[in-house]
């Protein structure tokens, strides 16, 4: 019977399977950072147990840590003392860390890929929502909590149930696809399934425009999976794959070996049953901003607010939402996207923080200054694209622009370090989530692509980049 | 098991209003559920007892894999989320940990529940009894994952 690429990936980590039950299934890399895992080893401490497979698990800190200077104490006591803990259990249980002075240092899902940890047909899980980011490499890769963090760290397996499939087929031509990002792909493809659309899901994502587009951009639209309420997002692997890990620090001696095997292997076959398919067409999308406050509640950047009414389509629990986020987010219905004033942009997090995305911003931000009523910070997404940005200049750019240029980590994306919105700020914002108080208590976020929070930073508020000469 | 709704009539109810940011480092379970629902609800706190039932739309717990969250509501009292669908992560994370019971009902069940009612969870029957209304709504039954792990009391203690 042929297969899916998921459930090819998914027969090959198979430890145990009951029929119509769980399954326990292998996990290949376990990443690990300061919040979510400090309770789990614990847990190990407490019941004497051992870390089974130290040499596939790999640590960083990148959620509460500073941005600023990292030669300075960190002034926030509870995050420097989660960040202590790390370190330890650590070197009590010989992890691998990449610590907060490692050149290595990044956001888990950046640093990942980059080092080569991420493998084509592994399966990855991490105590973080947004691991299904590595599945642009055509990994298995699942967001788990903490009891499941120990139990993996305990076992180096998880139980599961198995997921059904979901192709969403991307085709077509940008008409500008330095205008029509990634990240407005999968807004776009968010706005139309909903924000539990892929639930109980695999998505594996299809079709022409997917090969076009870059091994970042690829991270981008797998990152936001969970946003669509997917249990992970993947792309068959291809040449791009093989030809963006090759070299990289940590992949396997027998690399070419495996990329044959790979490019034999890690596909769906032709003919293979998906549970669910949806298509979008690419030729006609525009520039995405959200208004609201999750990711579905989000629209052309050629649109206007929404009517609560018009939106919820006779829905009344769709209506009662859209009302609350209009006042959370302190907008007018009928108003044009692009007088939408904005105080603060942030291009980061682990959608939009790799080199590619500041390469994008870059284009439009030389020469041009900052409004004056906008603070705007860029936060590369680990330290290496914090040098290969400086080796291009990127940073010169973007300093001379008045932007800050930061040190690595998922910074303003969550509201757990310095990085926050003040209550009423109103920020352009490249993470991934819009939800109330995410950036900061009263802080109110639209999601953009990088291109878009560059243009908004310029401007003092949205406007359309497709008018823009980006090439 | 007998308990007080405490109803949010809202779909996409997301572990960042559950469970700020900005507290996740906090160790100290009762600390962490002096914010449980800050994002949503500043009264939460107050007027949340033991062995309340929090009653909510589709979607519950979307958002981050922070097991802060169930961790924060059981804290706080809560013994069950009956809600109209759950996140993958925040279900698993309820019952990983024995925190609470994510229970997923139906439309009419959903609708004809209301804030304060007070209902009897039967999870061997599979039903939810109203005693407000004197009415009973069935349930939809845990998986077989799910019911090991929740009858194990927690991931740790599950054996297939």
């Amino acid at each position: 019977m042929p297969k899916t690429l998921f459930e090819k990936i998914w027969d090959l980590h198979v430890v145990v399977e009951q029929k119509n039950g769980p399954t326990l299934l292998y996990v290949d890399r376990h990443l690990v950072h300061e919040v979510t895992s400090p309770q789990a080893f614990d847990g190990l401490r407490m019941n004497k147990r051992n870390v089974r497979r130290p040499d596939l698990t790999f640590a960083t800190m990148d959620h509460n840590v500073p941005t600023s200077d990292r030669s300075l104490p960190i002034i926030d006591q509870i995050s420097a003392k989660q960040i202590k803990v790390l370190e330890k259990n650590c070197k009590d249980f010989d992890i691998e860390l990449f610590d907060i002075n490692s050149p290595n240092q990044g956001i888990v899902h950046v640093i990942g890929p980059e080092l080569g940890i991420t493998l084509p047909g592994t399966t990855i899980v991490c105590g973080d929502s947004h691991t299904s980011t590595h599945g642009a490499f055509g990994a298995l890769a699942f967001g788990i909590g903490t009891s499941d963090v120990e139990h993996v760290l305990a076992t180096q397996c998880i139980w599961m149930e198995k997921p059904k499939t979901f192709e969403i087929k991307i085709e077509g031509k940008r008409k500008n696809e330095h205008a029509v990002t990634a990240k407005d792909i999968i807004l776009s493809i968010i706005r139309h399934i909903g924000t539990a659309g892929g639930a109980g899901t695999v998505i594996e994502y299809t079709g022409e425009t997917i090969s076009d587009l870059t091994m970042e951009q690829r991270m981008t639209i797998c990152n936001m999976s969970i946003e669509g309420g997917a249990r992970a997002g993947l792309v068959a692997p291809d040449e791009k794959t093989f030809a963006y890990l090759k070299g990289r620090k940590y992949i396997p001696k027998n690399y070419d070996e495996l990329v044959d095997h790979w490019s034999e292997n890690l596909k769906s076959d032709p003919g293979a049953h998906f549970d669910k398919i949806f298509t979008l067409h690419v030729d006609t999308i525009s520039p995405q901003v959200s208004w609201g406050t999750n990711p579905a509640m989000t629209t052309d950047v050629t649109s206007i607010v929404p009517f609560p009414e018009e939106y919820a389509k006779g829905n009344q629990d769709e209506e009662k939402a859209a009302i609350r986020a209009l006042q959370y987010m302190n907008l007018k219905p009928g108003t044009p996207i692009t007088d939408i004033s904005i105080d603060r942009v942030f291009i980061g997090s682990c959608t939009n923080s790799r080199l590619d995305d500041l390469i994008e911003a870059s284009k439009i931000v030389k020469g041009k200054k900052v409004s004056s009523k906008v603070r705007a910070m860029i936060v590369p997404g680990s330290q290496l694209v914090k040098k290969q940005a400086e080796e291009l200049g990127l940073d010169k750019i973007f300093k001379e622009a008045n932007f800050e240029w930061r040190e690595s980590g998922c910074s303003m994306c969550l509201g757990m370090n310095p990085d926050i919105l003040v209550a009423g700020e109103r920020c352009a914002s490249t993470s991934n989530r819009n939800f109330e108080g995410r950036q900061g208590a009263g802080g109110r976020t639209h999601l953009v692509s990088p291109v878009m929070a560059a243009a908004a930073a310029l401007a003092g508020h949205f406007m359309d980049v497709r008018e823009l000469d980006l090439n | 098991m007998k308990g007080d709704v405490i109803k949010y009539q809202r779909d996409n109810i997301d572990t960042d209003v559950i469970i700020p940011g900005p507290y996740l480092k906090i160790h100290d379970y009762n600390e962490l559920a002096k914010h449980a629902m800050e994002g949503l609800d500043k009264d939460f706190h107050s007027k949340v007892k033991e062995g309340d039932f929090i009653v909510a739309g589709r979607n519950f717990g979307c958002g981050s894999s922070r097991e802060h969250a169930p961790i924060a509501l059981a804290y706080s009292g809560i013994k069950a989320v009956l809600a109209l669908s759950f996140a993958r992560i925040f279900y698993r994370n309820a019952v990983d940990g024995a925190f609470l019971l994510p229970i997923e009902i139906d439309e009419s069940t959903y609708n004809s529940i209301s804030n304060e009612d007070s209902v009897e969870i039967d999870t061997e029957k599979n039903e939810i009894k109203n005693l407000t209304k004197n009415q009973t709504y069935a349930m939809k039954p845990f998986s077989e994952l799910i019911g090991k792990i929740i009858a194990a009391g927690g991931l740790f203690n599950y054996k297939p």
